[in-house]
């Protein structure tokens, strides 16, 4: 009851902050490009309109979890709203877990409206809505699942600006792990090849979720790579949870 | 007499510049608030006082010493249902109305009956008409009472307010002190820090002064007032012109008005001797004034006392 109430205030917050607002407006009408795109697609009308709304409901909730995870518990440090919460009889784990639960909830929020949107730009062109297309956005949501673990966990010990930049960095290097994998087997530098094989297995696999060019090109998706897919994004995330709840009991405020 | 609160050996440090300098913000504290009273913890600014509040609620953790709340270590989160907190100029979630955010202070104590709980709230800080008005949109004063009504939310046996009374004008300070004395007419424990001191005067069973961290008085704030008596007036009335020259030699100060005289004597003694002589000599007692030095008097002295011992 007591992560419920903390996450209910934190869904209230992002969605009565103007920073939401503006992301899913933003993410709207990238949507409806699509409608200007189409005719100079050249036949390939289906894929660039699924391209581009998987792209768009996926780079916005990725926004929606860097930038307002980012200063999810920074902000109720520096406006002491913390006080309150923490003088109550609340353990922290409980705060972490409501706030990341709460943050969420937010992004689910995004994506079902980004989807609904997304929908309603496939009925307006007329093109084919498949089953698969939803496939690769709940991927996206659990991808998400995890960068807002990270987002929070950097959080609870930078100011927004730093949490959001390495939680985007961390982002963008996560997309390309089997890369930093190929590097460390080809690379004649033991350090290098120490560095590639270091980050390879401390950062999340993102590329694991991203099925977007599969269901674009309407190929084959292998069930079970989704649902270990979805097993490494809890895993991975209850870990980052951990470590931020761990740092947060030590905290003096 | 059951105790509300007690710190023992409460030690504090904190540390800046990279950890090379250590700052000390309490040193050796141990105090006790007994159940049912008003305790009003007084010092200068940067004393130490909301780092000790902070650690009764767990908002930070002593380097060395315990605290326990109505005997248990106040480590348990369990603790902190008997306790409500108000922190010093306090920020609210700006997006909630007023009842919503009572609803979540309620929510996080997991109280059952939450409706009737926030209504009596409300009515209690006198913020019933503001129920549905954003937190943004909240006056200082209002953003205090409100403050106070989520520290009452929980009906706590231990109410612990930061600085209840800052930045609020006459009628605001007088809204908080009826309420305050409102919660100690219910059994309840009020431990609160501010800087003002005749609301101190007004309120506190018992008071605590803290200097630099460490704990300089502590006790009944009647008991240091009487032990500070300045000097004692006696009023007489009746006393002929050659009367009062004679006594007058056995005074501090003399000032006759109309048919009165004032003569004001250092202790009770020598009060005693000047009203044994001014009846002999035909006067009457009008009144007998010990005349005390004020909160304020002694709280200035011991901040002096402590500044000349660094």
């Amino acid at each position: 009851m007591k992560i419920l109430a903390i996450v209910e205030n934190t869904f209230k917050e992002a969605v009565r902050d103007r920073l939401l607002i503006v992301l899913l407006v933003i993410g709207f009408i990238a949507i409806a490009s699509a409608k200007i795109i189409k005719p100079l697609a050249l036949g390939e009308e289906t894929k660039i309109i699924k391209d581009l709304g998987l792209a768009t409901i996926t780079i916005t909730s990725v926004l929606v979890a860097i930038l307002v995870g980012g200063r999810l518990v920074y902000k109720e440090i520096e406006k002491r709203t913390i006080y309150i919460m923490l003088a109550k009889p609340v353990h922290r784990f409980q705060f972490i877990i409501g706030k990341y639960l709460g943050l969420l909830l937010v992004i689910f929020f995004t994506m079902t409206v980004m989807t609904g949107g997304f929908y309603l730009m496939l009925y307006i062109t007329s093109t084919p809505a498949t089953y698969s297309l939803l496939l690769a956005i709940v991927l996206s949501f659990f991808e998400l699942s995890i960068i807002t673990a990270i987002a929070l966990f950097f959080s609870t010990i930078a100011t927004p600006i730093t949490a959001s930049l390495f939680t985007f960095i961390i982002y963008f290097i996560s997309n390309f792990t089997r890369d930093l994998k190929a590097t460390a087997q080809i690379s004649p530098s033991v350090i290098v090849k120490g560095l590639c094989n270091f980050f390879y297995y401390l950062l999340p696999n993102l590329s694991n979720f991203n099925i977007r060019n599969l269901v674009v090109h309407n190929e084959i998706i292998n069930s079970t790579t989704i649902f270990l897919s979805i097993i490494y994004a809890v895993v991975y995330s209850a870990l980052i949870l951990c470590l931020a709840s761990i740092i947060f009991q030590k905290k003096d405020f | 007499m059951e105790v509300a609160v007690k710190t023992e050996n409460l030690y504090k440090y904190y540390y800046t510049g990279f950890f090379t300098r250590k700052i000390k913000a309490l040193e050796n504290l141990n105090l006790e608030v007994n159940a049912g009273e008003i305790f009003g913890f007084l010092g200068p600014n940067g004393a130490g006082k909301t780092t000790t509040l902070k650690i009764l609620v767990g908002l930070c953790k002593p380097n060395q010493g315990r605290v326990w709340i109505f005997d248990q270590l106040s480590t348990y989160v369990k603790t902190r249902e008997r306790i409500g907190f108000l922190p010093e100029a306090p920020y609210f979630y700006d997006h909630l109305t007023a009842e919503e955010f009572l609803s979540f202070c309620a929510q996080l104590h997991k109280l059952k009956n939450r409706k009737t709980a926030i209504d009596s709230i409300l009515n209690l800080v006198g913020l019933e008409p503001a129920r549905k008005k954003p937190l943004r949109f909240f006056s200082r004063g209002m953003l205090q009472r409100i403050g106070i009504g989520q520290a009452l939310i929980s009906d706590p046996e231990l109410i612990i307010l930061d600085e209840p009374m800052g930045g609020l004008d006459p009628i605001g300070r007088k809204e908080i002190r009826d309420v305050i004395i409102g919660l100690k007419e219910k059994g309840k424990t009020i431990f609160f820090s501010t800087h003002i001191l005749p609301d101190v005067e007004m309120l506190c069973d018992r008071v605590g002064i803290l200097i630099n961290g460490k704990l300089v008085t502590t006790g009944a704030l009647n008991k240091i007032l009487s032990e500070s008596v300045e000097n004692i007036e006696l009023t007489i009335k009746g006393l002929p012109p050659e009367a009062i020259v004679r006594l007058q030699r056995n005074t501090q100060k003399t000032f006759v008005a109309e048919d009165k005289v004032i003569f004001s004597v250092s202790n009770e003694e020598e009060a005693n001797f000047l009203l044994q002589k001014t009846q002999e000599l035909g006067g009457k007692l009008v009144s007998f004034i010990p005349r005390r030095k004020t909160l304020e008097d002694h709280f200035i002295r011991e901040v002096a006392k402590e500044s000349k011992t660094q």
